[in-house]
């Protein structure tokens, strides 16, 4: 070895060079006659186009008892139209070479398509088919309501999926709909039929409350022409622009295990909710999240991981769960991983000195500057594909954001400082208002994390 | 170059090209430009992956990639990590059966960095290595065993299945994650071999793509790499030739807590880089691929017998590729409804062979999936090492998808017929268990039955 290492030549750690200038895409925005807004962006060399759609069908709107009618609807758009039956469609899509998803969420619902710009004239034809005359067929959602039935054990038995679904019970209000399963309980589906989703979607889906997203190397197309004759033939009404309700949650500090006797390990999920994008504070929240637990060099990785290797990675972030132009939206603040079970107790203990000791002291200039150079220096890599691109711009959209939302925060981001930063991810972050859910194995768990004194600790079965 | 009669003309024409260069040391170099976005990829395959291990170190090629980030000479601890994010760079490293890589995408101002610090792991890393780092990784291998694989449902089931397929003492019989029990063995002399044996740059390939001047970039591999020793005590694999057909069929049956049945098979099927497995791969889109595919259209929509169903192919080059059939079950639809469909479907496609129809489709997504892979600059780095390194050409890289299309549908038939069968798969059946109690008493009888059980 040493032998090797005399007959290596060894340099100096390279300089940079000189950065080259990147900017985050600006759209062009219009609408279409039918009043559906679109924006779209020419991205050179991406033959794989992107195309999302934002319909405004939150999960508020869902009728009572129906939880879930969102998500079979956004499946059954995948089903038969007008033109196609179910298989049909399916295989039009597929010769195509083109992939059509569509999933429910709290904002409303999104569709994406993702197809090769030659063939995009037929994919989206066959997406504006979905959109303007889904079949809704009875067997094809009795098919689709059944096999969601099907799944719920699934997402039940997966340690991560359990633990999201614990906390939102935790956090939320019981008559919020946020308190309850995105996709619906097994009690909710089983009472959705085609009527009931026909309906869901008269009331709530129509060009003029929808946003379509187009990116990709838009090299000799002509998209006015094709979302004319596609997106363009799609008709609908206007509807009153839609209240959006405050979202409330009860973070006062407690443990929830949920039970799975002989688990080897423990799924943790921390969290509480907090600023979405249109706070001041977003961007410094961004930075200070980051440098708590954004990567495996970041404080809670640096113990857990690195110097104690109770976990593969632990990690902390924001998600946006819904916006409101006025800005009374909210975001999900919230630490996972997965700890070994016998070490469960030290890395609770570990992982709350981490936060109290970043309270105390505060960040230093040069996490916060690594920060910020890993945060806006990735940006051209994070948006090399067309779908990356698509995939912001209709967040942005769904959020009530201006179009220069991201490139935007960039310069935020560059402009923050070390305290701004601190003090950011100090208030996301407080040691004594946190949601801890822990699923695992009560029997080994429960008596340490007790006795870690972090909240009440109370066990649920799994 | 031209990409055929293929839905993206110009995608693969718009300057797709590699260069390939090789130094003294015999470290293979394939540069390829494209100016569209400011950024660079370096990839680095190294030729060992788990194929390379031997019986009680089962998990060392992983482990080892793990300590590649704990410093060398002139690295500090996390300082690969570090340097790559804070110049804005992102980066990993993946084990498989038959390499091992390492990649960082940066900012085309930041490439040099990339490329100081790949040559500083490949040619110090034993200056940094120790026990503590060992000791750490350990824990954190058998954690991201344990996340991965021990605590989901159905996590172990890939490595049961491959264990079937692959016979004792075969190459491939066990995954790159490894045992608990291999993994707590390893030492750090161990670890040390390792390197010694597998990391040097004539048992590598190095990758750079995107807005490179490739002049400087050769000069830069010349001057970081250059120095670095070659060494060739490299061991032949074991081989990992094996009969076209298994001859019988395999089964297991697994009794576990899992949330429903499931039937899941591997079939044996031709090694990656042969016509054949490009018609294997048609083969299996066709009949598992995606929501108009035949099993999906049989079990999901009509029979409604399966919450989800389909194929994916893992393509080996070492040793026969492995077609995966994976079906949960709906309801209380029991193994044997579903297997005798999807023999049914298997056996009339060997029959009838595809549809021009189905061709298309099967074509137009794989095509698809090759775009997005070359899409970006790490995946076009990331496929120039995969055919450098297992087929000796890069190249190969950048006709791949014209040779998926160039396939016919008699091929993909004669396929079906020689490989899709009964005898040529091993079975795994899982028969969902009831939860463990908690109690102390019932966790002492359950223990003696799994003992019991495993005899």
């Amino acid at each position: 070895m040493t032998e090797q290492l005399a007959m290596m030549d060894f340099h100096p750690q390279p300089q940079a060079g000189a950065p080259k200038p990147w900017a985050f895409p600006a759209p062009q925005r219009g609408t279409l006659d039918n009043g559906l807004t679109v924006l779209h962006c020419h991205r050179p060399g991406q033959q794989v186009v992107a195309v999302e759609i934002n319909l405004d069908a939150p999960l508020d709107a869902e009728p009572k008892g129906l939880d879930g009618v969102s998500t079979i609807m956004a499946r059954a758009f995948n089903e038969g139209t007008d033109k196609h039956s179910a298989e049909e469609f399916a295989a039009e899509l597929e010769r195509c070479g083109a992939t059509m998803d569509a999933h429910a969420d709290h904002p409303g619902v999104r569709v994406s398509l993702e197809v090769p710009v030659s063939r995009l004239p037929k994919a989206l034809a066959l997406l504006a088919d979905a959109l303007r005359a889904p079949a809704f067929a009875d067997s094809e959602i009795e098919r689709l309501v059944r096999n969601r039935l099907d799944e719920i054990p699934h997402e039940s038995a997966n340690p991560a999926r359990r633990a999201a679904k614990e906390l939102s019970r935790q956090l939320f209000p019981a008559d919020a709909r946020m308190s309850r399963p995105r996709q619906g309980t097994e009690e909710t589906v089983t009472a959705i039929d085609a009527a009931a989703v026909r309906a869901f979607y008269e009331k709530h889906v129509r060009p003029a409350t929808a946003t379509a997203v187009v990116v990709g190397d838009l090299t000799g197309v002509d998209l006015a022409a094709l979302l004319a004759d596609t997106l363009g033939a799609w008709t609908g009404d206007t509807a009153e622009p839609r209240p959006v309700p405050p979202v409330i949650a009860d973070d006062s500090g407690r443990v929830v295990i949920v039970d799975r006797p002989g688990a080897v390990q423990t799924q943790l999920l921390i969290g509480r909710i907090g600023p979405d994008r249109h706070d001041r504070v977003w961007a410094a929240q961004i930075l200070g999240t980051y440098c708590l637990g954004g990567t495996l060099t970041s404080r809670l990785d640096r113990v857990l991981r690195e110097e104690k290797g109770y976990t593969y990675g632990v990690r902390s972030f924001a998600q946006v769960l819904r916006s409101a132009p006025d800005g009374t939206g909210a975001s999900m603040l919230a630490i996972s991983g997965s700890v070994d079970t016998p070490n469960t107790g030290p890395a609770l203990d570990d992982l709350w000195q981490v936060l109290r000791t970043l309270a105390a002291e505060g960040l230093t200039d040069a996490e916060r500057d690594t920060a910020v150079q890993n945060l806006v220096g990735v940006a051209p890599l994070k948006f090399e594909t067309a779908a990356a691109v698509a995939g912001t711009l209709a967040d942005q959209v769904e959020q009530h954001l201006p179009d220069d939302f991201q490139a935007h925060l960039y310069r935020q981001l560059a402009a923050t400082g070390t305290v701004e930063a601190t003090a950011a991810v100090v208030s996301a972050f407080p040691a004594d208002r946190l949601v801890t859910i822990l699923v695992g194995d009560a029997a080994a768990i429960e008596e340490p994390v007790k006795a870690l004194n972090i909240g009440e600790v109370t066990v649920v079965a799994g | 170059m031209p990409m055929g009669h293929t839905a993206t003309a110009e995608a693969g024409s718009g300057g797709l090209t590699a260069t390939e260069h090789r130094l003294a040391n015999g470290l293979r170099v394939v540069l390829s430009e494209d100016h569209l976005t400011p950024v660079a990829a370096v990839c680095l395959w190294y030729d060992v992956g788990s194929r390379h291990e031997v019986k009680g170190r089962t998990g060392l090629a992983h482990l080892f990639e793990h300590l590649m980030f704990q410093g060398s000479k002139q690295v500090h601890g996390n300082g690969h990590f570090e340097l790559v994010q804070g110049a804005g760079g992102s980066l990993n490293g993946t084990t498989s059966f038959e390499r091992t890589n390492y990649f960082e995408t940066m900012p085309t101002h930041q490439l040099e960095l990339a490329l100081w610090l790949e040559a500083d792991r490949m040619g110090s890393l034993l200056a940094a290595l120790d026990d503590e780092s060992m000791e750490n990784q350990r824990d954190v291998v058998k954690n991201e065993r344990r996340q991965r694989y021990d605590n989901v449902p159905y996590g172990t089931a890939f490595e049961k299945l491959t264990a079937l397929m692959y016979p004792e003492g075969h190459p491939y019989h066990h995954t790159p994650i490894g045992s608990m029990d291999d993994l707590d063995a390893a030492t750090l002399e161990d670890a040390r071999n390792f390197f010694r044996t597998y990391y040097a740059p004539n048992n590598a390939v190095l990758s750079i793509v995107g807005d490179i001047d490739p002049q400087e970039t050769r000069a830069w591999v010349e001057k970081y790499f250059g120095s670095i020793p070659g060494h060739d005590g490299k061991p032949a694999p074991r081989d990992g030739a094996l009969p076209d057909v298994i001859g019988g069929q395999l089964r297991e049956v697994v009794e576990e807590e899992v949330p429903a049945r499931a039937l899941m098979a591997a079939y044996r099927l031709p090694e990656d880089g042969t016509r054949a497995c490009d018609a294997a791969d048609l083969a299996l889109t066709v009949l598992g691929g995606g929501e108009s595919s035949r099993l999906y259209n049989r079990l999901v929509r009509r029979d409604r017998t399966a919450v989800a169903a389909g194929f994916g192919l893992l393509r080996l080059a070492g040793a026969p590729s492995l077609g995966w059939l994976d079906v949960k079950t709906s309801g209380d639809v029991e193994v044997p409804v579903i297997e005798a469909a999807v023999d049914e479907e298997l056996a009339r496609f060997a029959e009838e062979g595809p549809t021009a129809e189905e061709m298309e489709r099967a074509q137009a997504q794989l095509e698809r999936e090759w775009l997005d892979r070359l899409g970006t600059v790490a995946g076009r780095a990331d496929e120039l090492c995969r055919f450098a390194v297992l087929f000796g050409d890069p190249q190969l890289a950048l006709t791949a998808v014209r040779r998926v299309l160039e396939v016919t549908a008699e091929e993909v038939q004669e396929i079906a017929k020689a490989r899709l069968r009964p005898d040529n798969r091993a079975v795994l059946v899982y028969e969902p268990t009831a939860p463990a109690e908690a109690d102390t008493e019932t966790d002492t009888e359950t223990a003696e039955n799994a003992e019991e059980a495993g005899r």
